[in-house]
């Protein structure tokens, strides 16, 4: 097996990987590989051909594909070194590569490896739906891909379970080529997207949203022929009586996105059960050395604007690894109280604290956060509406953590 | 005109297929779904058991015995995943200890071997994750991958000259005067001399056309959970409760690819086509079974599945023997009724049987041509680094990974796309190369196996089934 | 009666409440804009919404089978099954370039159709 040295290998070509190269270049590092296993880079872009990317970035509204032109374009402009057909099989804990593609297998020892593979959906085995298994239940990301890239139509009369944006999104795309959604409907009390996801994918179509519902049963031997859906408590469960039959005969499903790190657990990195990704320092470092997470990998973005601005401070990170051998200790962890899942990173370093981010498990209006260190408050700000759909960053200032004890997050209202 | 035509392509029907092709007969089988193993033989616990749980003398322990002994040989020949684990049947009282010394004694009868008690300090060193004061011990038994077993011997059986007929499903028989059979099916009309009714839940309809009636079955249903492979490595052989004497109890049983599965539970039901799981029983199931093992969260869950059984049942509500008879009133017909658990396991002596059953009035002569080994496709993550690297020299399409979870190359599901038997359903590709039972469940690699099964059999987009009859993916396309 | 919009104009995405008259439909209060664009974009949305649009079209001896494409403007969202009848009823050649003008002027409503992704010809 070919065996061939690296400065920086980049595990996934999809916009968190691709704005991580460009960033790299640009400060002077050249011996990087993009490795994507898809035929073309762009990543899950290339299926999101909705508008609503690049607002903050570019001030322009772009379609999925679009935005991740404007760095694939520049990638091969550079001349930027990108494999694509090239699955990564393997990466170990001393940051060797294995690499299958058509070519044949290559091992990379690589000094740095950023590991930027995305999410994968979570499924209806996973959320143990009672009832048959017949054909016509689909993940969004998975209609998305057939509708979008494939050509295939997935049905005629449509449920969607989740009204996360992708779900959203979907039951407008579905509409819109020709198929009639039935309704949406979502198992907490509260919209998982965004309002304006909300008025221009459902409203705009008079479909339905019903909260606080979910699918029961699913019926149906060959084909999905309905569902059954009920109402739930406060504790998520079925209030018997509440059963509805709806005639479908197809399930979208928008239940969640997990963040895609088996690569990630065979280099033996440790992993954050709140968000599935790894658990980084302010650097990005994981807890291997020289190993490095970004983008949706690390944790579920609702902005690709943020996924290249994490993944480009991310290169910077990994050129100060590569100049000084090793990034400062970051031994300050970040403890967060119940209204807040998790936050990114999850340690830091008291001279180079840097942005966090985060989000809320339910819904705030006027919610005070304070950061606070042995007593001391460091950093505070309120926000007027906060909600989980969107992630929340605030900027902590520099040099005010001044030992390296545990910080406390809380968010009250 | 076929010599014989067997009803019903599950492991029974093929392993009987297998058999008599051994012979220099004309030999057909007609499956109403559009693959091998579509009902019971895929739905079960994927257990080789050891025969010790059936009455001494009855064709349940013969076969089953016959079976655990021959099955190391058999995958060998076959190229099926298998593993020997073991396996325990674990107790807490009194009354479970002389039920188990009595499972002994009526293995030892049966013909199982190397049956013996473990004290709780030997079942705690064997599998420390598992609660309990003792355990019977079954060194044969036995963990497979039932579709494998089944797809391989119907590909055996093709290889060796059997005649696979999917989407048919038998309507009617007749039988002329000379006993020569005429099947009309949803499609075609076959004639053929001798006929073997091996369709499973439709056992006794089939054997009603025959002209044999008065056969009753009840269907017992079995719902399971499927754990991710995280678990796995916490179980490393099947671990039974003590049984009572309907079924078998709530087990917890590692498979072949690495995951848990626990179940079955065992209701009677009346709709057999209905295999949907309720939330009421998954709860059941893992209630019961983590005061066995304490391995089982609900975040752990990937999938649930159900199998539904024949049951031959007397009056009283005792399950009874597999029924394998002929009979000179309707000659050239063997007919198998109550086929259910042990049947993975019995499947090749029961057809050996069979094929005894049919040369006690046929003068039957050997196929020279025969083959019995069958190479399955060749598993690419399975492979050393450096047998990869040949493959993919040899063929590049082993470099091209199109099922990530489970590492499957576009190579391996090109070769299940134009598998032996024409099977060409996502699930017929999904039981031979393990592409989509990963994480993911086919998220990202359903899209691209759906397009290689579209271009390599020709298909219009409104063709591609995921698994049954009218599973129509797509409902055209969308420009 | 209390309607919630998110501007979509700039980055900022203020979250705007529009307060209207149940009986005279007529706005009583507009508040939570940080600029007069706000105040334009919701009372748009309420007398005649205005929406861009995204889908794909059909493209012959492609690598790809369609292509990516969006509404080179918004158009009055009554407008919308009209304009999805237009581009179902196009079918492109390949090679297409990200930016090319696929269609002009749909339906007179001076926006044009354009491509979203490249698609290469097939080998």
């Amino acid at each position: 097996m070919k065996t061939i040295n690296k400065d920086v290998i980049i595990v996934g070509g999809g916009p968190a990987g691709l704005a991580a190269a460009l960033e790299l270049y640009k400060q002077g590092i050249k011996d990087i590989l993009i490795l994507e296993r898809e035929t073309e880079l762009g990543g899950i872009l290339k299926q999101c051909i909705h508008d609503g990317f690049g607002l903050t970035r570019f001030k322009e509204s772009y379609t999925g594909p679009e935005y991740a032109e404007k760095f694939i374009e520049k990638v091969k402009l550079l001349k930027i070194p990108y494999r694509t057909g090239s699955m990564v099989l393997s990466v170990s804990d001393e940051r060797e590569v294995k690499v299958a593609s058509r070519e044949g297998l290559v091992l990379y020892r690589a000094k740095t490896v950023i590991m930027a593979m995305g999410c994968r959906e979570k499924t209806r085995g996973a959320l143990a739906i009672p009832g048959e298994r017949p054909a016509g239940i689909y993940t969004a990301g998975v209609a998305q891909a057939y509708i979008n890239l494939h050509n295939k139509m997935i049905g005629k009369n449509v449920i969607v379970l989740g009204s996360g944006d992708i779900g959203l999104i979907m039951a407008r795309r579905l509409t819109l080529e020709g198929a009639n959604v039935v309704a949406v409907f979502e198992i907490q009390p509260y919209p998982s997207g965004l309002n304006r996801n909300i008025e221009q994918c459902l409203n705009d179509y008079n479909i339905p949203l019903y909260l606080s519902h979910t699918v029961t049963n699913i019926h149906g031997k060959s084909r999905l022929k309905g569902v059954t859906v009920s109402k739930v408590d406060n504790e998520f469960q079925p209030i018997k009586g509440t059963e509805k039959y709806y005639e479908t005969d197809t399930l979208v499903l928008s239940v969640g996105l997990i963040p895609e790190n088996e690569l990630s657990l065979s280099a033996s990195v440790k992993l954050d059960l709140r968000t599935n990704g790894a658990l980084v320092d302010t650097y990005f470092q994981t807890s291997v050395e020289g190993i490095f997470s970004v983008g949706n990998a690390l944790h579920v973005h609702d902005l690709v604007d943020f996924v290249s601005l994490e993944a480009e401070k991310a290169a910077l990170s990994v050129k100060r690894y590569l100049e000084q051998g090793q990034l400062p200790e970051c031994d300050i962890v970040i403890k967060t109280d119940e209204n807040i899942i998790y936050t990114v990173p999850q340690r830091l370093n008291k001279h180079d604290a840097g942005d966090l981010s985060f989000r809320v498990r339910k819904p705030m209006k006027n919610a005070l956060l304070k950061v606070v260190q042995s007593g001391r408050l460091i950093y505070e700000e309120s926000f007027k509406t906060i909600v989980p759909a969107e992630m929340k960053k605030i900027k902590l200032p520099r040099n005010v953590l001044e030992i390296s004890e545990a910080v406390e997050v809380s968010l009250e209202c | 005109m076929y010599d014989v035509i067997i009803i019903g392509a599950g492991v029974v029907g093929s392993a009987i297929a297998r058999e008599l092709s051994r012979y220099q007969l004309k030999i057909g089988v007609l499956e109403k779904n559009l693959d091998v193993c579509n009902e019971g033989s895929g739905r079960n616990s994927a257990v080789i058991h050891g025969g010790f749980a059936y009455d001494p003398g009855s064709n349940k322990a013969k076969f089953c015995v016959e079976g655990c002994l021959g099955f190391k040989e058999l995958a060998e020949e076959l190229d099926i995943p298998f593993r020997q684990t073991g396996k325990v049947l674990v107790g807490n009282t009194e009354e479970d200890y002389q039920h188990l010394l009595k499972t002994i004694e009526t293995g030892r009868v049966n013909g199982s071997i190397g049956l013996r008690m473990l004290d709780k300090e030997e079942l705690a060193n064997m599998l420390p994750s598992v609660i309990g004061e003792f355990a019977m011990y079954s060194p044969l038994s036995g963990i497979v991958d039932p579709f494998i077993y089944t797809i391989a011997l119907a590909e055996n059986a093709t290889t060796n000259g059997v005649d696979y007929f999917f989407n048919q499903e038998v309507t009617s028989i007749s039988r002329n005067s000379a006993h020569m059979h005429t099947i009309q099916t949803t499609k075609e009309v076959f004639e053929t001399k001798w006929v073997i009714n091996c369709a499973g839940l439709n056992c006794v309809a089939i054997s009603e056309m025959l002209g044999i009636a008065g056969y009753e079955i009840g269907f017992t249903k079995g719902d399971y959970i499927v754990l991710d492979n995280k678990v796995g490595s916490l179980l490393p052989m099947p671990v039974y409760p003590v049984p009572s004497r309907t079924y078998m109890g709530i087990h917890v049983t590692p498979t072949i690819d690495g995951n848990v599965t626990v179940g079955p539970n065992a209701n009677n039901v009346e709709d057999k086509s209905n295999y949907g799981v309720s939330k009421i029983h998954m709860d059941q199931l893992a209630e019961d079974a983590i005061t066995l093992w304490p391995h089982i969260h609900k975040k752990d869950y990937i999938r649930n599945y159900a199998g539904i059984q024949p049951t031959w049942i007397d009056k009283e509500g005792l399950i009874k023997d597999y029924v394998i008879e002929v009979n000179d009133k309707y000659a050239n017909v063997v007919n198998l009724i109550g086929i259910e658990s042990p049947a993975l396991t019995s499947a090749v002596p029961i057809a050996r049987h069979v094929v005894g059953l049919i040369s006690e009035k046929e003068d039957l002569k050997k196929n020279l041509e025969f083959n019995p080994s069958r190479k399955g496709i060749v598993k690419f993550s399975d492979q050393p680094d450096t047998v990869k690297a040949s493959l993919i020299e040899k063929n590049p399409d082993y470099g091209e990974i199109v099922c990530r979870c489970e590492m499957v190359s576009k190579a391996e599901i090109l070769e299940a796309i134009h598998n032996p038997l024409g099977v060409d359903t996502m699930l017929g590709i999904k039981y031979r190369t393990r592409a989509m039972m990963g994480r993911c469940q086919g998220g990202y690699c359903q899209m691209k196996i759906a397009a290689m099964i579209e271009e390599e059999k020709d298909k219009h987009v409104t063709e591609l089934m995921h698994g049954r009859q009218n599973s129509n993916l797509f409902t055209g396309k969308v420009k | 009666m209390l309607k919630e919009y998110t501007c979509i104009i700039c980055p900022q995405g203020c979250d705007i409440e529009v307060i209207i008259d149940k009986k005279t439909k007529n706005i009583t209060n507009i508040i939570g804009n940080n600029c007069s664009k706000g105040e334009d974009y919701v009372m748009q949305e309420l007398v005649n919404p205005q929406r861009t649009l995204q889908s794909s079209v059909l493209v012959l001896s492609g690598e790809l089978p369609l292509v990516s494409v969006k509404t080179s403007g918004s158009v009055a969202r009554d407008n919308l099954p009209q304009l999805m009848d237009l581009i179902n009823s196009l079918s492109l050649t390949a090679p297409i370039t990200i930016g090319d003008i696929l269609y002009e002027n749909m339906l007179g409503l001076n926006i044009n159709l354009i491509a979203t992704k490249n698609v290469n010809k097939c080998k």
